[in-house]
């Protein structure tokens, strides 16, 4: 009999991972529900967001998280820079040529890694948010509950910006249909750039976030990336609600994977659902008609 | 006219790649078996120029003259890119180091004439189809006298398979026990096997226990869930019920893994005397960091497998919640002989940190083979680098500190090789971090602590009641 104190801890630990993950997953799908391009390298960008958010930390000997104020504006400015030099290029091109590109982008980012800091992890060793809160028998890392405030107020933050502003507007009129909007005077190219250095930015937040507990390496971006895929794919492209929804879900899987079956189990208990959600609603769980 | 024209050039096309895949592949093919018929390439003394010389050695024409071999060349793979790269750069590292040593500062190897080793580089990549493609592109392209790899056991076996099949002799730091129970004839390794790594973990435990007087009763054993981490993971449990302790659970997980808090809740949970943790490098920062974080107080946290909790970079990441953690290595850089410290020390002036776990394994296994190779000009002047002669070489090598820088390198002090290519004599050293005027550092505390530490057993903020 499992202790239920344990499973509670379990889920509720899986919540503040589904809410990074949500936070992380969001900026893919920002990318690929307006642009259309999946970006395969969005993991990496993930990575490089870490390895930035640890060596401010480690210059400036400030917890991780809080150099989230120098990367998410850096990485929104990289992000809109790479979009110019190499996904504008390609944008409209055959899928394959798309999908070579931010493959290719992935790899260009783990060599650099690889070459810079080497192969071996890298972690802030005296992070101020590590440490635990304690209740019931349930405990609770201060930094992953701080990781989820921090993320729920992004994703809703997001969520007004594409429902209230008129940027936002702009955004979903691209989203709907790219070919209409520029004649209704929306300068698509300039959405795009835009709303490809927000999904960076959102990367480089949920690095420096990660950071306050993690460790980061030139492969980190896999397992982020593949979340991220099975989060966009689940949600349905159904907007921030739909993104948060299956980051949850993702997040709690993983925590029941691992307390009933084991560790080793919890991608597959994530893939699983997802093949079984797939069936049941081939378009995800959020999709628009 | 024109998309009629466009269909049959797209036709074409697609005819002429179909085409040139065939060729490629038939090509492909025919120098694969043009280079596996080509003979071994050793050292002769046939009284004609050979037809497929190794481009190692020159050949003189007669055959009562020994073979004049200027380059012997060692092959070496290991993962220098992927998940894996930490370990196959630093045993580059190492390898280069060994290299330069035995070349410039013991001028070769001097019952072959002062002939120089040339190491040979191929990355294995992170799958055994790639790093079985860099054996067989090592062993046709380069012809190599020795190989050493490829340190992850998947790979090892990969590379293994070509080796064999080619007599060329493998030295593995592939630690997986059952890689030399293949019956393969060509495979040498010095270092201990992985379930040696787990068992020495928990008889540290038993014997620090029963030298302060505690009594250890219940365990919780964590690996990562590779075949390494299984086989370590397995030897700690065997040795654990051997010696009437409760192992609680085992927990498995992928050494990739992004969140630990599951595993550490259930450790709070389960309230365990100690943990017997086999982590790779990653998930060893975040376990301990987790562990921290929870303020779970152990009576002991033994990591077990060669890298982990103890290895300088571990410490750098992972800061003080590493501190007092243990960890077996197959090889001991503190080793108080003259060759194992001045090595260490090289290492340490060229690249910045001591040598761990990769680099150690290669430094001992580079020497052997130095040895080895020594050896064999005296005992097969005329054909030192047949592969059986080499075999028969290596068998009858009985390395110790008194006899050879192997000796002095390797944690027991003694290198014999059995018939299946084990150590007779593996064993493991463990390292603790300890914090050393006001620096947390790797010590050497067991089986004999180095001069001036004592291993530090409980640990400090144990409580018993968990």
């Amino acid at each position: 009999m499992m202790d239920p104190i344990l499973v509670t801890n379990n889920v509720l630990d899986g919540l503040l991972m589904g809410l990074l993950y949500s936070l992380v997953a969001l900026g893919l799908a920002l990318i690929f529900g307006v642009m259309d391009i999946i970006n395969f390298a969005h993991g990496d960008f993930v990575m490089i967001g870490a390895y930035t958010a640890w060596l401010l930390a480690m210059a400036f000997w400030v917890d991780p998280s809080v150099t989230a104020i120098i990367t998410v504006p850096l990485f929104f400015i990289i992000g809109i820079g790479i979009y110019k030099l190499v996904i504008e290029p390609v944008l409209g091109a055959e899928p394959l040529i798309q999908i070579a590109v931010t493959v290719g982008l992935g790899y260009v980012f783990q060599n650099i890694a690889l070459a810079l800091w080497h192969a071996e992890p890298k972690s802030f060793p005296a992070p101020w948010l590590n440490f635990s809160i304690s209740a019931g028998g349930i405990t609770l890392s201060v930094a992953k509950l701080i990781a989820g405030g921090i993320s729920i107020i992004s994703l809703y933050l997001i969520h007004y910006m594409l429902t209230k502003t008129k940027f936002g507007l702009a955004v979903r009129a691209t989203s709907a249909n790219r070919e209409v909007a520029p004649l209704m005077g929306i300068n698509v190219k300039k959405v795009y750039a835009i709303t490809f250095g927000i999904g960076t930015a959102l990367t480089a937040l949920g690095a420096a976030l990660y950071m306050s507990w993690g460790q980061t390496n030139p492969y980190l971006g896999q397992s982020f990336s593949l979340l991220s895929w099975v989060i966009v794919a689940m949600g349905g492209l159904g907007g921030v609600i739909g993104v948060l929804y299956s980051g949850l879900i993702v997040g709690v899987l993983e925590a029941l994977g691992s307390t009933f079956i084991t560790p080793s189990a919890r991608l597959a208990v994530v893939y699983l659902a997802f093949f079984l959600l797939l069936w049941f609603r081939p378009r995800g769980l959020f999709a628009r008609r | 006219m024109t998309r009629k024209f466009r269909k049959a050039l797209s036709k074409a096309a697609t005819v002429s790649i179909i085409v040139i895949i065939i060729i490629a592949v038939a090509a492909g093919i025919a120098y694969y078996y043009y280079q596996s018929a080509a003979p071994a390439p050793t050292a002769t003394t046939t009284t004609s120029t050979i037809s497929s010389p190794s481009p190692t050695q020159t050949t003189t024409s007669t055959a009562a003259t020994k073979p004049k071999i200027s380059v012997i060349k060692i092959g070496l793979i290991e993962p220098l890119t992927g998940s894996h790269a930490v370990f196959g750069q630093e045993a580059k590292e190492a390898a280069e180091l060994a290299v330069d040593v035995i070349n410039n500062e013991l001028g070769g190897i001097k019952s072959l004439g002062g002939a120089k080793l040339q190491l040979i580089v191929q990355d294995s990549g992170e799958s055994p189809d790639n790093a079985r493609l860099a054996a067989e592109k090592l062993i046709s392209q380069y012809h190599p006298n020795i190989v050493i790899g490829a340190y992850i056991s998947r790979l090892t076996a990969a590379v293994a398979e070509v080796t064999e099949r080619s007599h060329t002799i493998l030295f593995m730091d592939g630690l997986v026990d059952d890689l030399t129970q293949h019956g393969w004839k060509y495979v040498f390794r010095a270092a201990p096997k992985a379930s040696a790594h787990g068992k020495s973990a928990v008889d540290f435990i038993i014997d620090m226990a029963k030298k302060k007087g505690i009594k250890v009763k219940t365990a919780i054993v964590l690996n990562e869930d590779s075949v390494f981490g299984t086989y370590v993971g397995n030897g700690a449990t065997l040795e654990l019920v051997k010696n009437g302790i409760k192992v609680l659970d085992h927990i498995t997980y992928p050494y990739d893994i992004s969140d630990v808090s599951s595993i550490i809740n259930k450790i709070k949970s389960e309230k365990p005397d100690v943990v017997i943790s086999v982590p790779y490098f990653h998930d060893a920062v975040l376990i301990a960091k987790a562990i921290k974080s929870q303020g779970i107080h152990l009576m002991f946290i033994a990591g077990a497998g060669g890298c982990g909790y103890t290895d300088p970079d571990s410490i750098k990441a992972a800061g003080d919640a590493v501190l007092y953690y243990t960890q077996t290595y197959s090889f001991n850089p503190f080793r108080p002989t003259k060759w194992d410290q001045k090595l260490v020390s090289m290492f340490k002036e060229k690249y910045g940190k001591i040598p761990t776990e990769a680099g150690g394994i290669i430094l001992y296994t580079m020497f052997t083979i130095y040895a080895g190779l020594e050896k064999a000009g005296q005992m097969y002047p005329n054909d030192p680098l047949n592969p059986d002669n080499l075999r028969n070489v290596f068998l009858s090598l009985d390395l110790t500190d008194n006899n050879s820088i192997a000796g002095q390198l390797y944690p027991t002090g003694h290198i014999k090789f059995l018939p299946n290519g084990d150590n007779e004599y593996a064993g493991t050293a463990i390292l603790q971090v300890q914090r050393i005027n006001g620096t947390l550092q790797p010590v050497l505390v067991w089986p004999e602590p180095q001069p001036g530490v004592q291993p530090v057993f409980p640990r400090p903020d144990w409580t018993p009641s968990g």
